[in-house]
C-alpha cells in the first residue's frame, strides 16, 4: 500500500531536498534518537545556527523525518512501497537510497517500540511464596494446619501492584491442575489448526 | 533427567542451549564472570563492562551476553535454593556438557560464595509488613469534658511498620486503658512461650 502524505507533510520535509545528503544522513541519526529516547531541543538549535535556517524548520524536517519512518514501519510497507509514496516528494536519487537505507535497516526496532506503546493490562510480573504451619493461635493452640502464602506482583504500564493470597494444600492442588489443563488447550488441534493459519 | 539442582525436575532447555555458549569461554574467564553474576546476586550491582571486555574474546553477540549471564544466575540460584554441594553440581554440570575445568571453576565459586547467597535468599523471602520499631508512653487523665473527675492511666504505643515492597515506614499509634493493657500483654506473653517452645 502507498502512503499518503499530508500536504504540510510534504512541506516540511521538503526541506530536506534543499540541504546536502549527508546533513539529511545526520537528521536521519537524529531522528533515529527521537524515536528511542524522545526530543533534543538543543541539537535542533546548533543545526539551525550551522545550516543558517531557523531552528522550527529543522525541528519539523526532523519530525516529519521521524513520522515518515513510524507510519512506513507501522504498515510494514514494501520497499517498492515505500519508493513510491516518497517518489511524490521530488528528493533526489541519491536522498531516495538513503531514506530507503534508513527505513530498511530500522524498520525493526521502531516497531518493537511501537509494539511497548500499545495498550496494557496488568499483567504478570513476579509470584513469591512460602509454605508456613500454623502452630498455635489465641483462640485455639496445638494444630498443625499448612497454608502456602503467596504475593503475585502485577505490572499495569509501569506502575506495580502487590496482592497477598493465600491458600490450602488442596486448593492449590486444584489451581495448579486447572492452570496446566489451560496450557495443554494450546496443543489441542482446534488450537493448533488456528496457530497454523497465524503463521 | 532429573538433576538434583534443578530440584529433581528436567533442566531447562535454554539453560541447556547456553551451556555450549558457556564452553567457548575459557575457564579463567568463566571464573571471573561467576564472580560478576555472584555480586549481582548478593544485590550488589554488576560491572558490565568487565562483563563485555571478558566476553569479547570469545565474541559473543550482547544476545549472547545476556543469555550467559542469565544462565549462570538460574545455575547458581536453584543449587543454592536446593542446597546441592559443589562436588554434585560439578558433577551434573558436566553431565549437561560442561567442560571439567569449566565446572569445576564456577563450583568452587559457588561453594566459597554458598553460605552469603543463601543468607541473602533468607533475606529476600517472602515478607509481609515487618515491625520497625515500638514505642510507648504512658499518661494520666485527670479529667474530660464528660467528667470531671477521671483518674485514669492510659498506655500509647507506636509501632512503625515498615512494608517490604516500597520500603516505607508507617507508624501506628493507638491507646489504651490498664485493663486492656494487661491483657494485651499477657497475650503476648502467652505468644512468646509458643514461640520459644518451637525455637531450636
Amino acid at each position: 500500500m502507498l502512503l499518503v502524505l499530508a500536504d504540510e507533510h510534504k512541506e516540511h520535509l521538503g526541506f530536506l531536498n534543499e540541504v546536502e545528503v549527508e546533513v539529511v544522513k545526520e537528521f536521519c541519526r537524529i531522528a533515529m534518537e527521537f524515536i528511542r529516547s524522545g526530543p533534543n531541543p538543543k541539537l535542533y538549535q546548533s543545526a539551525a545556527q550551522k545550516l543558517g535556517v531557523a531552528s522550527e524548520t529543522v525541528q519539523h524536517g526532523v519530525e516529519g523525518l521521524m513520522f515518515l519512518l513510524t507510519e512506513s514501519a507501522r504498515y510494514m510497507i514494501s520497499e517498492i512501497d515505500f519508493q513510491d509514496s516518497i517518489m511524490t516528494l521530488g528528493f533526489s536519487d541519491d536522498l531516495r537510497s538513503v531514506l530507503l537505507q534508513l527505513y530498511l535497516s530500522n524498520r525493526g526496532e521502531i516497531r518493537t517500540v511501537l509494539s511497548e506503546m500499545s495498550m496494557d493490562l496488568p499483567h504478570y510480573h513476579n509470584l513469591e511464596w512460602r509454605l508456613e504451619v500454623t502452630v498455635a493461635g489465641r483462640t485455639l493452640r496445638h494444630q498443625v494446619t499448612p497454608r502456602l502464602m503467596m504475593k503475585l506482583h502485577t505490572q499495569d504500564s509501569g506502575e506495580k501492584d502487590v496482592q497477598v493470597l493465600q491458600t490450602d494444600p488442596v486448593n492449590l492442588l486444584h489451581l495448579t491442575q486447572v492452570l496446566e489443563g489451560a496450557l495443554s488447550e494450546m496443543k489441542s488441534t482446534h488450537c493448533r489448526r488456528i496457530v497454523r493459519n497465524i503463521k | 533427567m532429573r538433576f538434583r539442582f534443578c530440584g529433581d525436575l528436567d533442566c531447562p532447555d535454554w539453560v541447556l542451549a547456553e551451556i555450549s555458549i558457556l564452553s567457548k569461554l575459557t575457564s579463567v574467564k568463566m571464573k571471573l564472570l561467576c564472580v560478576q553474576v555472584v555480586k549481582d546476586l548478593l544485590g550488589q550491582s554488576i560491572d558490565y563492562d568487565k562483563v563485555h571486555k571478558l566476553t569479547a574474546d570469545a565474541k559473543y553477540e550482547a544476545g549472547d551476553v545476556k543469555a550467559s549471564i542469565a544462565a549462570l544466575s538460574f545455575i547458581l540460584c536453584s543449587a543454592a535454593k536446593y542446597q546441592v554441594d559443589g562436588d554434585s553440581l560439578s558433577n551434573e554440570l558436566q553431565q549437561l556438557g560442561l567442560p571439567k575445568e569449566h565446572s569445576s571453576s564456577l563450583c568452587k565459586t559457588y561453594a566459597d560464595n554458598l553460605g552469603n547467597l543463601q543468607a541473602q535468599f533468607m533475606r529476600q523471602s517472602l515478607k509481609l509488613s515487618q515491625l520497625e520499631s515500638a514505642e510507648w508512653r504512658v499518661d494520666y487523665i485527670l479529667s474530660s469534658s464528660e467528667l470531671q473527675d477521671v483518674q485514669e492511666p492510659m498506655v500509647q504505643l507506636r509501632l512503625r511498620v515498615r512494608n517490604p515492597d516500597t520500603g516505607n515506614v508507617v507508624p501506628h499509634s493507638f491507646t489504651m486503658t490498664a485493663d486492656k493493657f494487661r491483657l494485651f500483654l499477657s497475650e503476648l506473653k502467652q505468644a512468646h512461650q509458643v514461640m520459644e517452645g518451637l525455637a531450636l
